[in-house]
């Protein structure tokens, strides 16, 4: 991608999680909570997950589909943008704008195949239109920077490039898309503080190079926390929350 | 934020997501039209300011936005310098429009999306194009440098433009050139792992590793392109004006000899090689054909058409090269002299008409002599002298650059002269990306021949005619610019200087390095 992060767009559209813990009114009157909304939001990351598996399409293209995706809700509602179209759309969207096109007929073919619930079951029209209003809702802007690369390199500097740590650390980079961090820090924050994670985790010693790094260690940590904090109540989460959250969504129009 | 109903646009407003109306422009005329879909001169209501506006087809209805816009879009959001066409903004029709006949336009969802440009009064091949039009030594070099400027940002920000060629080098009348026209740009990853298309780039200026069949390439492509447009610049017309790919191989191969496991190692690896492979050998002679070029120009044109993409020279170092560090120095853009540009849009009727008329002077074709465009003056001591289109070259004295008409060749009525330039009819078009179908100007294609009036936004493809009016015959410009003294514009006829000398008569005599 683009060379220069701090020139992009991305870099310039980072939010304060205030910002994005901002459950929009029209939703609020469905009842719709703080935790419903992030609920929400997991569970659609998931659907990506899932879609994007039998698409077959990179990651990469999954972490553009959840950014896009969490992005829309911080400027719409749910209401009004309904997840279960918002998704599956955000997924084809990306899939163009990193150049692995996932055909719309393809897309519904699978929808239509993992999900028996009505309320997913959309047709290619639908995608097409809710595409445009999606474009429209992210203001065109499509580039999307993600922890990936820095993480590679990262590891690579800090001599923690082998087998095991590159796939923990890859992991809860995954993971990360569960929660909104993208949307609130820089990509390469999100890396260290994976790798901070595993690093405690694996018991390796990596004081030394962080200190060399002259980053905030007290951002790194707090997205650490951020991170630990989204594991601990991940566990308590069940599938009846998650089905009272979605509840609260209007039928499908 | 601005607040408006669901499935209302803000005209007055502007919102700090989401996009204008394009009801906040008026449109002035359109100025190109094509496959892309058609392009606007407007004025935004607001602030007076004049733009473009490129609608974004919505045609294909199972795909929803296209990709090609899609990239360009992501390109051009991320991309800001003042050698890259600025993308001002997006705005979006309210509601579904009709096309001329009624018909309500191809897509049923929303109204349409223009992509919003600065306004820029010509492009490059146009403005070379121009009658009697003789680019000065410090001039080419102004150009060459802000291209190379342009290109080498876009490459350290990692996108390939893929498409380079004079008509997506927009110039306005301050002299500035900018790179315009990214529906084939991506963006690439420094390791040259990832499988591209080697479907890119006009034909003409595409070069030999696509040729012959190459998924994993880099900048190096956007840099023979360079070359190319170089090349034209110096010599006076398009270098290697290939038919189909074999022959646009094969006039490669003529010009910078065959490749070989010497001069480009790991070339036999490429998976059309054995398909091409000349039969005969071929020796470079890039240095002997164009010997009369300047000492500079010809070492920095032999590094830019180097037929090994690792060892072709990098938009960084080309800035450094000699060229731009000798006398004649590039001149500072804004004392280019300015040229008007008349953007008159005509039905197809009057391009019935342009046809007829075209015909007619087809006939008259012999009283014609014929029109190349004029190299610049090599003698770099004259160059100074040269500042203006031909000042010092009487024949041409006549020729007031306000009423030369268009400088974009997609509008320009006249053809090059004659079938010998331009053999084939209709060079580059089809050889693109299948989504854009022909040759591409700065904004898109156009169908519309017109009579003056034309716009760096499209580019010509005149059913039938190559993008720079292929067909039209010798004597067509004739009619286009009906202003026009006839015997001013063609410099075959002036026989002033030493490279009208060279333009003039026979070009399949001139040039026979290409058919030897």
């Amino acid at each position: 991608m683009a060379a220069n992060f701090w020139t992009s767009s991305h870099f310039k559209q980072l939010l304060d999680q205030e910002e994005v813990d901002v459950v929009q009114a029209l939703d609020k009157d469905r009842g719709i909570t703080l935790e419903d909304f992030k609920l929400i939001k997991m569970h659609m990351a998931n659907y990506i997950l899932k879609l994007a598996q039998l698409v077959k399409v990179r990651q990469r293209v999954v972490a553009t589909a959840i950014t896009y995706m969490r992005r829309v809700y911080t400027r719409k509602s749910m209401t009004e943008y309904d997840p279960r179209l918002v998704t599956p759309t955000c997924l084809y969207l990306a899939s163009k704008a990193e150049e692995s096109t996932v055909q719309a007929r393809l897309l519904v073919f699978y929808i239509k195949k993992i999900q028996s619930d009505e309320k997913y079951k959309y047709e290619i029209k639908h995608i097409l239109e809710m595409e445009m209003k999606i474009l429209e809702a992210l203001d065109y802007y499509l580039v999307v920077f993600h922890p990936y690369r820095a993480l590679s390199q990262l590891l690579q500097d800090a001599g923690l490039n082998d087998i095991n740590m590159t796939q923990l650390t890859w992991g809860l980079v995954n993971d990360t898309y569960k929660m909104d961090l993208i949307l609130v820090h820089p990509p390469y924050l999100i890396a260290l503080a994976c790798i901070y994670i595993a690093s405690v985790l694996r018991e390796k010693d990596t004081t030394a190079w962080f200190e060399e790094l002259h980053v905030d260690m007290n951002v790194v940590k707090n997205i650490s926390i951020e991170i630990l904090d989204f594991y601990e109540n991940h566990r308590m989460i069940t599938e009846e929350r998650i089905i009272s959250a979605l509840g609260k969504l209007p039928m499908k129009s | 934020m601005a607040v408006t109903a669901p499935g209302q646009l803000n005209v007055n407003e502007s919102p700090s997501w989401g996009s204008r109306s394009v009801d906040c422009f008026e449109k002035l005329e359109q100025i190109g039209e094509g496959t892309y879909g058609q392009v606007y001169m407007a004025r935004e209501l607001k602030t007076g300011e004049i733009v473009a506006l490129k609608k974004i087809r919505m045609d294909n209805e199972r795909e929803g936005f296209p990709i090609t816009a899609i990239r360009e879009i992501k390109i051009l959001k991320k991309l800001h310098h003042e050698n890259v066409i600025k993308l001002k903004e997006i705005v979006t029709s309210p509601g579904p429009e009709k096309d001329e006949q009624g018909k309500p336009d191809g897509n049923k969802y929303k109204g349409g999306i223009y992509m919003v440009f600065e306004y820029m009064d010509h492009d490059l091949t146009g403005l070379a194009d121009r009658p009697g039009m003789r680019f000065s030594v410090p001039q080419i070099k102004c150009y060459m440098r802000q291209l190379l400027t342009g290109l080498h940002y876009c490459h350290v920000n990692q996108v390939l433009h893929r498409d380079i060629k004079g008509s997506n080098l927009l110039i306005d009348n301050e002299g500035n050139l900018k790179l315009a026209d990214f529906g084939l740009a991506r963006s690439f990853s420094n390791d040259h792992n990832a499988n591209l298309t080697n479907r890119v780039i006009t034909l003409w200026y595409r070069p030999p590793e696509l040729l012959l069949g190459s998924t994993k390439y880099g900048p190096a492509v956007d840099m023979w392109s360079v070359g190319c447009i170089f090349a034209e610049l110096l010599h006076g017309k398009p270098i290697f004006p290939g038919k189909d790919e074999p022959e646009q191989l094969n006039k490669i191969f003529e010009l910078c000899g065959a490749p070989d496991e010497v001069n480009w190692p790991g070339v036999s690896k490429i998976p059309w090689y054995n398909n091409f492979k000349p039969t005969r050998p071929m020796k470079r002679r890039l240095r002997e054909v164009f010997r009369h070029f300047d000492r500079h120009a010809l070492e920095l044109l032999e590094k830019m058409l180097t037929l090994d993409p690792s060892q072709r020279i990098s938009a960084k170092d080309a800035l450094d090269a000699e060229y731009f560090w000798t006398d004649p120095l590039p001149c500072d853009p804004k004392s280019l002299p300015k040229y008007e540009s008349s953007h008159e849009f005509q039905t197809k009727k009057k391009r019935q008409q342009q046809r007829q008329h075209e015909e007619t002077a087809k006939r008259q074709k012999l009283q014609h002599p014929q029109h190349a465009r004029l190299p610049p003056i090599q003698q770099s001591g004259q160059a100074h002298a040269q500042m203006r289109p031909v000042p010092n070259q009487p024949i041409h004295g006549s020729q007031q650059p306000v009423a030369a008409g268009p400088s974009h060749h997609f509008g320009k009525p006249r053809g090059p002269p004659g079938p010998g330039r331009y053999p084939g009819g209709n060079p580059p078009s089809g050889y693109n990306h299948s989504s854009r179908g022909g040759g591409q100007g700065g904004y898109g294609n156009t169908q519309y021949a017109q009579g003056r009036g034309a716009a760096p936004y499209g580019s010509g493809n005149m059913s039938g005619a190559g993008p720079r009016g292929g067909a039209g015959g010798g004597g067509g410009y004739g009619v286009g610019a009906p202003n026009y003294p006839q015997n001013g514009p063609y410099p075959g006829s002036s026989g002033t200087g030493r490279g009208s000398n060279v333009m003039g008569g026979n070009r399949n005599q001139q040039y026979g390095w290409q058919q030897q």
